[in-house]
């Protein structure tokens, strides 16, 4: 079964606001995720129980999620709010897909196309702008020292993957472009060696290569050369690449104090993965959750800037987990 | 500062008579302006900057500064410059022939002082993020094309103040002090711009206020300074004119810095940035939000320690501004009862702003000046044509003042198309942020203007702090922060920036809670969005706590880089969560984070506001002796410092403390 995560547009909340230098970088979508799962239950709570007895008991996950075909939406999705106001040229749109780790490469074209859906329903437009993709366990390196780059890219938890497989994987992207519903294409934390390799070996070029520069901009000189004479722009982001781990999915989903209550305590014995708190999961005592194992498949965040003002006007994740029983 | 009309100016008596008349017709010529551009929609954010700079003439073989009374030759030169002209620049005041349409070239303007100039760039800025990489060079590019129509021993330095500005030599061609217009024991009158608009303004501020503007800055008490302090420049005996009494009748204050004219405050540089909206509402929550900040930025950007070759025991120049066009009477300002005037006046001309005018549901009553003084008659006229009260309030606070200026010739017709009188008062109000309606004739829209910050010695700091002020108010819009503070705090932090090194040392009220609450949502079918569309309750729905409980007092660290426990997220640290959310490319972070490199640390300390480099800098001069006195060999060095920091912006190692080193990794 599948889980669809998502956080509606996380600008209305102040609290996915995070200080960039010194928060892990996916705060800003464990956060998000978590309180709008928590506005979510919240109200289901509320209109459960006019009453207000003061225990605050989490409400069933089935009163807030919605079960539709093989997925589980967490929470219920709406499409009939959040869409963008103006006219579609109004706006520079970017979408960001990750491929996590631990995902087969295999399903990448309905995960793809899922991915793009998503953000056109939520926001009301029949296209975006610029379509990045993350490959799971690539890193760009910079030249020179940085000392807070290692620190802040997180675990290694992938060796990259072949490059042949990234450009198949390409090759469900250049259709989205050719059927229109993507304008430009990009990729992220590619080296000299990679981009060129994959500039030789794509139709639709790559028009961007998103790295993570924090403050050192010490971009290698062969990389910003390749980039300059391919026209690529070299852009820059500040996401860790596995920007999902299971363990944090479970966390957020879990039946502990801090989850949603839509898993159930894992079964597997060997699976005692430290919480975001640091404490081990306790034994919940809300309503069993759904059991079995689950994996993070990818997770999308899409930007909608207004173009000739700079004002970012939504921002938001989805994310999938697949769950094996 | 554009020069208008030219005609025959009222002298004061005159101009009193018709100010009621000039006020109605302001108020019509506005109500045409807003009844046009209200539903105005959809505008560019597009942005400038003003630079002013002061033109100082070197003599090195006497080691001597001079500020140079040149400006309308250079003027004519930049005017008469033919490539300048083919490149779209020029002097918009002095036509010559016709600007190309799509101009790039930076145009130049004539500015109160004589000494000064004021150049902008030839086109608005967009929020291109490649644009913000123009700034800087632009600025240069300025400052270049000025130095070339200097003499040159002449140069355009960007101090606030010129050190030496009142010691009755250092003007070159010199005249001598005591004019008809200004009656200033220090300055001649050949110091303002000889543009009949400016020694009018200087002469009816003087004439309505009854007697001369007066400046008392507080002297730097150092260990050889006198106690009681008194100015040695003030000469107690000259009986040229009637206002030469006002030193006898104790103007000048014992331990302050006497000065007594315009000049001393309208002849300071100001760095300005002037904003367009999206609309009018978007505009005056710009103008809203952006007013909390005004202190801070003033803070942060301290730049006058010394007045009239003393030091100062003050760090900016905005009281001393706001003294030198204080208009006001006996009787405004509460030292006689109340006879002929209407109403006592907390606040000069030149002051931090006393409204807020969004219609925003989180714009609490509790925020607003309870000593706003309005206009019953002007407010009452635009809530008749339908303005709202909020608004309304604003331009009738705006309108309590009496028009300076008026030119007999513009009282004949009342022309709805101009608005001549409306921008008599609206442009003699110089508050900290001024919120400006769409001109005629052309599709500019709703403006906001940030007036608060001190010009710096270098194009890097300037385009630093233009920079910050934009993305901020990308930030404030793309996160729908609040910065919501009651007025009299901002009023407060005003007066605490003037405090010597108040950016590291002073606390300054502002908000604990800045970010948006995530609104609950009912079955789902909340619309943040459309909420804007829909009227809004006048006031906040839960009103939870407290207005005192709001706020805090911060320091400027803690309000620019945020509080190490995280509980105020830092107006930085805002910025670069927004420069994480868009597309920025490779080029345009790095360069911008050397700008967030030099705010953060002059707000940390790391780096030094120019107003304690140049105070260091005195006081280690090897003539100083301690006794608060800047020489003319002091100023002359100091001054050829500054020129040095600005060539080389500290690539040379000059001035690491106020600059720091990003720019010697070039």
């Amino acid at each position: 079964m599948k889980l669809i995560l998502s956080t509606s547009n996380v600008l209305a909340a102040g609290s996915s606001l995070h200080r960039p230098s010194k928060s892990k970088s996916n705060a800003e979508l464990i956060s998000s995720l978590r309180t709008n799962f928590e506005a979510h239950y919240t109200v289901a709570a509320n209109g459960h129980d006019a009453n207000g007895t003061s225990e605050p008991t989490k409400p069933s996950y089935k009163t807030w999620t919605r079960q539709r075909d093989d997925g589980l939406e967490v929470p219920a999705l709406d499409f009939e709010s959040g869409g963008l106001q103006e006219e579609r040229e109004q706006y520079d749109i970017t979408l960001k897909l990750f491929y996590l780790p631990g995902a087969s490469s295999a399903d990448r074209e309905t995960q793809t196309r899922e991915a793009v859906d998503l953000v056109l329903r939520e926001l009301h437009m029949p296209s975006v702008d610029l379509l990045i993709v993350s490959f799971p366990g690539i890193y760009f390196d910079e030249e020179e020292d940085c000392p807070d780059k290692l620190s802040t890219r997180g675990p290694v938890e992938a060796e990259p993957e072949l490059i042949d497989t990234q450009i198949s994987t390409w090759k469900v992207l250049e259709s989205l472009h050719d059927q229109g519903l993507v304008k430009k294409l990009g990729i992220a934390e590619f080296g000299h060696d990679r981009l060129q390799t994959f500039l030789e070996k794509t139709t639709v070029r790559p028009s961007v290569d998103q790295i993570n520069l924090r403050d050192c901009c010490s971009v290698p000189k062969a990389l910003m050369a390749l980039a300059k004479s391919r026209n690529v722009e070299l852009l820059v982001h500040n996401d860790c690449s596995n920007v999902l781990p299971r363990g944090t999915v479970r966390e957020l989903l879990g039946s502990g104090p801090q989850g949603a209550g839509v898993l159930a305590v894992a079964s597997r014995a060997g699976d005692k993965r430290k919480g975001l708190h640091g404490e081990e999961r306790t034994n919940g005592v809300a309503e069993a959750g759904l059991g079995g194992e689950v994996q993070p498949q990818w997770v999308v965040k899409y930007t909608a800037v207004v173009k000739n003002r700079g004002v970012v006007e939504s921002k938001g994740y989805f994310a999938v987990a697949e769950l094996s029983r | 500062m554009g020069l208008l009309a030219v005609g025959t100016p009222l002298e004061w008596p005159e101009a009193k008579k018709v100010a009621g008349h000039v006020r109605e017709w302001g108020i019509e010529q506005l109500l045409a302006i807003w009844r046009r551009a209200k539903g105005k929609e959809r505008d560019a954010l597009l942005w400038g900057d003003e630079i002013e700079y002061l033109v100082v003439a070197f003599d090195d073989q006497k080691r001597e500064v001079k500020l140079s009374l040149r400006q309308a030759d250079i003027l004519e030169a930049l005017a008469g410059d033919s490539e300048l002209l083919r490149q779209g620049g020029g002097v918009p005041d002095l036509q010559r022939g016709r600007n190309r349409p799509g101009k790039t070239a930076p145009t130049f303007h004539p500015e109160f002082g004589r000494f000064m100039l004021e150049a902008t760039p030839g086109a608005p800025w967009g929020i291109d993020l490649k644009d913000l990489l123009d700034v800087e060079q632009d600025m240069k590019w300025r400052r270049q094309i000025a130095k070339e129509h200097m003499y040159d021993s002449e140069y355009p330095i960007t101090m606030t103040t010129f050190p030496l500005l009142g010691d009755k030599k250092s003007l070159t061609p010199y005249f001598p002090p005591s004019g008809e217009k200004l009656r200033s024991q220090f300055v001649p009158d050949e110091i303002a711009n000889p543009h009949i608009r400016f020694p009018t303004l200087a002469a009816n501020i003087r004439a309505r206020r009854g007697r001369k503007v007066e400046l008392n800055v507080p002297v730097f008490i150092d260990e050889n300074t006198a106690r009681p302090w008194m100015d040695p420049t003030v000469d107690f005996n000259m009986h040229n004119w009637p206002e030469d009494d006002d030193v006898r009748n104790g103007a000048a204050k014992d331990d302050h810095i006497y000065m007594d004219a315009m000049a001393f405050g309208m002849g300071s540089c100001c760095l300005q940035i002037t904003f367009q909206a999206k609309n009018m509402e978007e505009g005056r929550t710009m103008y809203d939000q952006l007013s909390p900040l005004g202190p801070i930025l003033l803070a942060l950007t301290a730049a006058t320690p010394v007045y009239k070759g003393f030091l100062a025991d003050t760090d900016v120049r905005w009281n001393q501004i706001s003294a030198a066009v204080d208009d006001r009477t006996a009787e405004e300002l509460g030292e006689k009862p109340l006879k002929n005037d209407r109403w006592r006046i907390p606040k000069s001309r030149y002051a931090s702003n006393s409204t807020y005018i969004s219609q925003d549901c989180r714009l609490k009553p509790e925020y607003l000046d309870p000593d706003l003084i309005v206009d019953e008659k002007v407010k009452a006229r635009l809530l008749e044509d339908g303005m709202d009260e909020r608004l309304a309030t604003h331009f009738a606070h705006l309108f309590i003042r009496d028009p300076i200026v008026v030119f007999n010739e513009d009282l004949q017709q009342l022309d709805l198309t101009k608005v001549d009188h409306f921008e008599n008062l609206q442009s003699t109000n110089w508050q900290h942020m001024r919120f400006k309606p769409p001109p005629p004739g052309n599709d500019t829209g709703w403006r906001v203007e940030v007036r608060p910050m001190e010009i710096q010695i270098t194009d890097f700091e300037n385009a630093a702090f233009s920079v910050f002020v934009v993305l901020i108010t990308r930030a404030i819009l793309s996160f729908d922060l609040n910065f919501y503070l009651p007025i009299p705090r901002t009023t407060e932090n005003m007066e605490t920036a003037h405090r010597r090194d108040a950016v590291l040392n002073d606390k300054f009220y502002f908000r604990k809670e800045t970010l948006p609450k995530r609104q609950t949502r009912m079955n789902g079918t909340s619309n943040v969005s459309s909420a804007a569309n829909t009227p809004q309750p006048s006031r906040p729905a839960s009103p939870v706590g407290a207005v005192e409980d709001e706020y805090e007092l911060m320091t400027v660290d803690e309000i620019i880089n945020g509080k190490a426990d995280e509980s105020f997220l830092g107006l930085i640290p805002l910025v670069e969560s927004y420069l994480d959310t868009i597309n920025v490319d490779v080029e345009t972070r790095c360069e911008i984070a050397q700008y967030l490199a030099l705010i953060r640390g002059r707000a940390n300390g790391t780096l030094w506001t120019a107003a304690k480099w140049i105070r260091h800098y005195v006081r280690g001069h090897e003539q100083y002796k301690k006794d608060s006195v800047v020489t003319n060999d002091m100023a002359y060095d100091l001054v050829k410092a500054v020129e040095r920091m600005t060539i080389h912006e500290g690539r040379d190692g000059f001035a690491k403390e106020m600059l720091g080193e990003c720019r010697q990794r070039e």
